[in-house]
């Protein structure tokens, strides 16, 4: 079969299965290296967030990855394609130069019993970034994040001079047996953080040049649609679990998690932010 | 205890009584190591095979098991090269499957060899005239394919995705695992022919000799497909098997039923093959030999009943089954037909593994009897134990069911009910305009 077997001798066949044999060996080798050499590639590049978001997007539930224009409305199904950044959708772009979203003109939106204010902008994950006049943007918890979490037991807030990046981890809070990452809406570097007393928030100051994007996140009138499946996410996330919900109607309290005691906390907030 | 090892929104039994299902598996496992150390310190004197009976419980075991694997390699060749997306509902599972299948295989053959320390010489000084070598490449490289395949999923671990090297490693990996998927049907597709063909190429076994295409024996193509049959039916089996067991949705029906439907296909075109094959042999290749074919099924317990339950109650009656779309809708059937098309492989593995050595070939020859000694038993008992330890090991910390989370929630709402929310919300998005 081998050159140092004894008596052997080439034929087409050794050729053929040696041959077969080694380029299986190569490919099986060669994968290993090319993942390998990604992954060095990919920490040197600081690529393991954005990864990271990628797969858990991957993760979500198909009813989760709706695209905002669906759940607006304007396309009949929809599902994201960019993993909630729309900067790189052409959809979106598309959607918006066909249908700008006038800015909102009274600045304060109650929905649903919560203050979603409209001088803001709002990711899918239950974060908020609102730009500042010193050309910072203050990245916070919206109104459902703050009741889902209650007072948080913990909270791990960035350093000052550390980078977030859009659907990064801003912060992580612990509630309970929770613990779950709230994503950046934003890339910068974090230049100040607010405690307890002044409510949980990262000041970021944005790496880009000119205008700051920001069309990525939701605004205006589309938070309305959003927050409705939000609402009924929750009711989902927490009937699978086991706990009572009510069918319609009523106001989140503050404390959700007081409400349910037993319930599996992780598992609910988990799904509310996006943490599979 | 080990809560933060499990993923979120899943969930599993206490760790004590995880712990006492593992420790009842670990005690078998313990006894069936001690069998097989026996049989490696002591020598294949504990077995009761011989030079005349030499393939037993071992090879059937073997056999059975890496036909029943081939769901692996069935279920990524659907996914990643067919691109039928819906068979990512179980890939994970099917992946684990193949691993113990073929690992527990490997092991045995170890044991079996009785000199697994010089394994590495079929490596380097391998037998140009067997079709064993084949296999034996072919197993190793596909094993090695399947260790490569079971890290991404392993690194997908909750905590172990938390450290940024594993996850961008499971990410890249994951990105070529198509390669990996063609590279394991290739394989897949050699050995589990080669191991047909072993059978089929023993011109002095007219029971077993088969005529063929080339080289290759009949076996060679009938195994690969009664392989490629059982393993989607395998995965369905282990699937409703693990949901009964651990009480939780984890794939969706029609992902089962898709299963049964393909598994139905197959088994449907093999019973056609093999009675072809079948009829080629009684009426022409066995009387070439000598041997009129009824005299094959005239030793007892061998008698034509094995050959028409391994084709008709096996083969034929659950590729019926499976074909017919309102049976398949029921569990009941659907289960059934696939744990009979899993019987009927391992049938068939029996019959070409211990009725061939079994019969006499020789005037002077006499019908063989052989019973497994209870080391051969242990070591068969130990893979068995190894396997349910590593799938249940993989069933808790892993994601073996990616839609085990969405499946515990019930959607509340109709379609339309999702229809007028969504007019709802087109109304209160441009009512703002």
């Amino acid at each position: 079969m081998f050159p140092w077997n004894y008596g052997f001798q080439w034929n087409a066949g050794h050729i053929i299965f040696l041959g077969a044999f080694y380029s299986v060996l190569a490919a099986i080798a060669a994968t290993v290296i090319a993942a390998a050499r990604g992954s060095r590639r990919d920490l040197a590049a600081n690529r393991a967030e954005e990864i990271g978001w990628r797969e858990e997007f991957h993760d979500l539930p198909a009813r989760d990855r709706v695209c905002r224009h669906a759940l607006t409305g304007e396309i009949e199904h929809g599902e994201c394609l960019h993993a909630f950044d729309c900067r790189q959708c052409e959809t979106h772009a598309r959607l918006t130069e066909l249908r700008p979203l006038p800015w909102p003109v009274k600045p304060e939106e109650d929905l649903f019993g919560m203050a979603f204010p409209l001088d803001r902008f709002y990711h899918r994950g239950h974060a908020w970034a609102q730009p500042e006049p010193d050309g910072t943007v203050t990245v916070g918890l919206d109104d459902l994040g703050q009741r889902l979490l209650g007072v948080p037991d913990a909270v791990e807030l960035p350093q000052p001079g550390a980078r977030v990046e859009t659907n990064g981890t801003a912060f992580r809070v612990h509630k309970r047996d929770a613990n779950v990452r709230v994503l950046s809406p934003v890339d910068g570097e974090v230049v100040e953080t607010g405690g307890a007393d002044r409510g949980w928030y990262l000041k970021v100051k944005l790496e880009v040049f000119g205008e700051p994007e920001f069309r990525h996140l939701l605004r205006g009138a589309e938070v309305r649609p959003w927050l409705l499946q939000e609402m009924e996410r929750l009711q989902l996330a927490l009937s699978a679990e086991g706990a009572p919900t009510l069918a319609d109607g009523g106001v989140p309290v503050a404390d959700i998690a007081a409400c349910y005691p037993t319930t599996d906390w992780d598992a609910v907030c988990g799904e509310m932010f996006l943490e599979p | 205890m080990d809560r933060q090892f499990i993923a979120r929104g899943v969930s599993r039994c206490s760790t004590a009584r995880f712990l006492v299902w593992m420790a009842a598996w670990a005690a078998l496992l313990v006894f069936g190591l001690y069998a097989a150390g026996l049989c490696l310190v002591e020598g294949l004197n504990q077995t009761n095979m011989d030079n005349r009976f030499a393939f037993g419980l071992w090879i059937f075991l073997d056999l059975t098991v890496i036909a029943l694997g081939a769901g692996a390699f069935f279920t990524g060749f659907l996914l990643y090269i067919l691109k039928l997306d819906q068979m990512r509902a179980v890939i994970n599972s099917a992946v684990v499957i193949g691993l113990v299948c073929y690992s527990g295989a490997v092991c045995v053959l170890a044991v079996d060899v009785g000199q697994p320390l010089r394994a590495w010489f079929t490596f380097l000084y391998p037998n140009v005239h067997s079709m064993l070598t084949e296999v034996t490449f072919c197993i190793t490289c596909y094993l090695t394919v399947l260790v490569i395949e079971y890290v991404p999923i392993l690194l997908r671990n909750r905590r172990l995705r938390q450290v940024p090297s594993f996850l961008v490693f499971e990410f890249e990996l994951h990105k070529l695992v198509y390669v990996l998927a063609g590279v394991g049907t290739f394989l897949s597709f050699f050995h589990q022919g080669s191991l047909g063909g072993l059978y089929g190429v023993l011109r002095g076994r007219p029971f077993a000799f088969r005529e063929g295409l080339a080289v290759w024996p009949s076996t060679f193509f009938l195994f690969i497909l009664s392989a490629a049959a059982v393993g989607p039916s395998f995965i369905l089996l282990t699937s409703w098997l693990v949901e009964k067991l651990s009480r939780k949705r984890l794939v969706r029906p029609e992902v089962l039923q898709l299963l049964g439907r393909i598994s139905g296909l197959l088994l449907a075109v093999y019973v056609l093959a093999k009675s072809i094959d079948t009829l080629v042999w009684i009426n022409r290749t066995s009387p070439e030999t000598g041997f009129q074919a009824w005299q094959f099924y005239s030793w007892k317990p061998f008698g034509t009943w094995i050959l028409f339950a391994e084709i008709g109650l096996f083969g034929l009656v659950p590729a019926l089954i499976l074909l017919a779309p309102k049976l398949r809708r029921r569990t009941g059937w659907l289960v059934s037909a696939a744990g009979m098309a899993c019987l009927g492989v391992a049938l068939n593995r029996f019959v070409m593994t211990v009725q061939t050595l079994a019969l006499p070939t020789l005037s002077f020859d006499r019908f063989m009897e052989y019973t497994p000694s209870w080391q051969e038993t242990g070591t068969f008992l130990a893979v068995v134990a190894y396997g349910v330890l590593v799938y249940s090991f993989s069933f808790r910390y892993l994601q073996l069911f990616p839609e085990e989370r969405e499946l515990k929630v019930q959607m509340p709402r109709t379609r339309k009910a999702h229809k007028l929310l969504r007019r709802a919300a087109a109304t209160a998005l441009l009512g703002r305009y």
